[in-house]
């Protein structure tokens, strides 16, 4: 009898825990998704009778489907510079011990530990006193600023872990070591620099301060058009939103899964 | 020159530390040459800088003739065997042996007709579309030698290839190893702590100790006539005593080493203060407690180990060192442990090495 088996007295417990934890993580999006088909004018939990209005009015709002479109662009942009800034920079880190290398890592994750807030007031007044960039292109730029150590932070160990030797043999064979890293390293690694791109996605797409505070007033991303929409009134035209994310999401999940299993199938 | 490989004076030093010390070294065509040594001794670094993967601070390398020296890896003509055997885990057999006929540009029908054959050799058949993790360690082993020989490189370099496989496996795949060596006349240098090993596949062996090659030899000859202290205790078993050369005439030479042993050595050229090398297998035991005249000993069994065809046993001497003693597997009944004995070998069978 294991630990974990539901026989044995701890086991009862931490499968008590799991289910504990689950309802916490998942309770509020059912509350969401539920309260997103009421037919009061308010959001109400549980929900009374049956209607797919607010779905219609939020598809109708252009404020909503300009804001996901442009979130949804913000994001891929920061996604596909972060993951190139990231891999290249954690494969220098990784590969070569120069001086000062671990100062540059912990440099390079320190944005993260900083509140999303105090890096939405300092881009705020960098940006005024530096105009680099305007519009869409700084929230982009200060999206990267935390969306790179993310990556860093994924694909570092991931490296970390790659046998060396595996290069080794790709230029033993006759590959330059730029062609070993595209032939060899990358698709090896290529499931922790998924991980890291998704992650960055998501950390852009879901960003709120920084948003708030660099987003171009013609261009808002989706969590502005939400944040400014909750502070006027909580309609279910807001719940509708959420829970159209909420299934995109699940739908990936449920695709992903279903791809990796035919593919380990195979 | 027909040395595929050879080493000048090459050395890697990091600091003031030398990892590898004025190695030379050259392989003939069709040759196994094996780098013996302990850990640390350089015999790694050394295949590294054929390989090219560690850039000598001194020297020179040359593969056919040529000076690679400065040469990154993708251009050099070695074809290497990892001991992780590093085989590209998203790839299949089939692809992981295509990989370096496609960096050089080989013809697709030419590619699909040498991989077929590659496979045959090695005995994969029929697991050309697995992957590596799909495979058991001894056929990672044989995708691993397969990717590199399909290049036809000037020089094979196998880094302990069998120290991940278990001991039956590793015996056999040695076998094969050497008996396709052979068959295709290939050009390899081969690593390995295990002098065992060495022995039995190399035509001859480079021992190594601290960056240094102490002697490079045929297996016989290094194991015959060690030249230094180390190579005699590193390869197969020996006694060694320090002795002190005390006369020197036509016949031979004496020389006094502990526990009042008078050794008579073939003539030769020896300094003063010699290490006399006494293999195990070359001493005759027989009952009794005097001993007379040169190279003999008397002592007393202390230990007794019987590996059924063969048994080997421990002689205190009476400066209370061991002497070692191999002999055929009835030695246990002949002399039970606490029986004194008189220990006695031939002339011929001493070497001396520079102590």
């Amino acid at each position: 009898m294991t630990i974990t088996s539901l026989r044995h007295p701890f086991g009862i417990f931490l499968w008590l825990m799991v289910a504990l934890v689950m309802v916490y993580i998942l309770a509020p999006l059912a509350v969401i998704v539920a309260s997103s088909f009421g037919t009061t004018g308010y959001v109400a939990f549980p929900p009374q009778g049956f209607t797919l209005r607010w779905y219609e009015q939020a598809l109708a709002n252009p404020r909503y489907v300009n804001g996901f479109l442009t979130s949804l662009r913000i994001a891929a942009i920061v996604t596909v510079v972060s993951s190139a800034i990231g891999i290249a920079a954690a494969y220098a880190l990784v590969r070569y011990e120069f001086p000062g290398s671990r100062l540059i890592e912990s440099l390079f994750i320190s944005p993260l530990v900083l509140p999303g807030l105090v890096l939405a007031v300092a881009l705020t007044i960098f940006f005024s006193r530096n105009p680099i960039a305007t519009g869409t292109d700084r929230l982009i730029l200060a999206h990267l600023t935390i969306c790179v150590p993310c990556v860093l932070r994924v694909v570092i160990p991931v490296l970390q872990r790659f046998d060396r030797s595996i290069e080794e043999a790709a230029q033993n064979l006759g590959a330059s070591p730029v062609k070993a890293f595209f032939l060899v390293t990358l698709p090896v690694i290529r499931p922790g620099i998924f991980a890291a791109a998704a992650l960055a996605f998501v950390m852009s797409f879901d960003e709120v301060e920084m948003s708030v505070f660099l987003a171009s007033p013609r261009e808002q991303p989706l969590t502005v058009a939400l944040y400014s929409a909750v502070q006027l009134a909580f309609d279910p035209t807001l719940a509708a939103v959420s829970s159209i994310l909420i299934m995109i999401t699940f739908a990936i999940m449920v695709v992903h899964q279903v791809v990796s299993r035919i593919r380990s199938a195979r | 020159m027909n040395a595929e490989v050879e080493l000048r004076t090459v050395s890697k030093a990091y600091g003031d530390a030398y990892a590898v010390d004025r190695v030379s070294l050259e392989v003939a065509r069709g040759e196994l040459v094996a780098l013996l040594g302990p850990s640390g001794c350089g015999k790694t670094t050394t295949l590294r800088m054929v390989a090219g993967f560690v850039e000598p601070t001194g020297g020179a390398i040359l593969l056919r003739g040529q000076d690679v020296t400065r040469v990154p890896p993708h251009r050099r003509d070695t074809g290497m065997v990892f001991q992780s055997y590093a085989l590209f885990p998203h790839l299949t057999v089939a692809e992981n042996i295509a990989f370096g006929l496609k960096r050089r540009g080989v013809a697709r029908t030419e590619i699909r007709s040498r991989v077929a054959t590659m496979i045959g050799l090695m005995r994969l058949s029929g697991l050309e579309q697995r992957l590596p993790r799909q495979l058991s360690g001894g056929q990672q082993q044989r995708v691993a030698v397969g990717r590199a020989l399909v290049i036809n490189p000037a020089v094979i370099l196998l880094d302990e290839p069998f120290s991940n496989l278990d001991a039956q496996l590793r015996e056999s795949t040695r076998e094969e190893l050497r008996r396709l060596q052979q068959e295709l006349r290939l050009t390899a240098m081969f690593v390995t702590h295990d002098q065992a090993e060495a022995m039995a596949i190399a035509d001859r062996i480079a021992v190594m100790n601290k960056g240094r090659i102490e002697q490079i030899d045929t297996p016989a000859a290094v194991y015959h006539h060690p030249r230094t202290r180390f190579v005699a205790g590193f390869i197969g078993r020996a006694n060694i005593f320090d002795a002190e050369v005390i006369a020197r005439d036509p016949a031979g030479v004496a020389a006094r080493g502990p526990a009042g042993i008078t050794f008579v050595l073939p003539q030769g050229d020896h300094p003063g203060r010699i290490a006399v090398v006494l293999r195990p297998e070359a001493i005759r035991l027989a009952a009794g407690t005097d001993a007379h005249g040169p190279n003999t000993v008397a002592g007393v069994v202390d230990v007794v180990a019987f590996y059924g065809a063969t048994a080997q046993l421990g002689v205190k001497l009476a400066d209370g060192s061991r002497l070692l003693v191999e002999g055929s597997g009835d030695l246990p009944q002949r002399f039970a442990p606490g029986s004194a004995v008189v220990a006695s070998w031939a002339a011929s069978a001493l070497v001396a090495s520079a102590a």
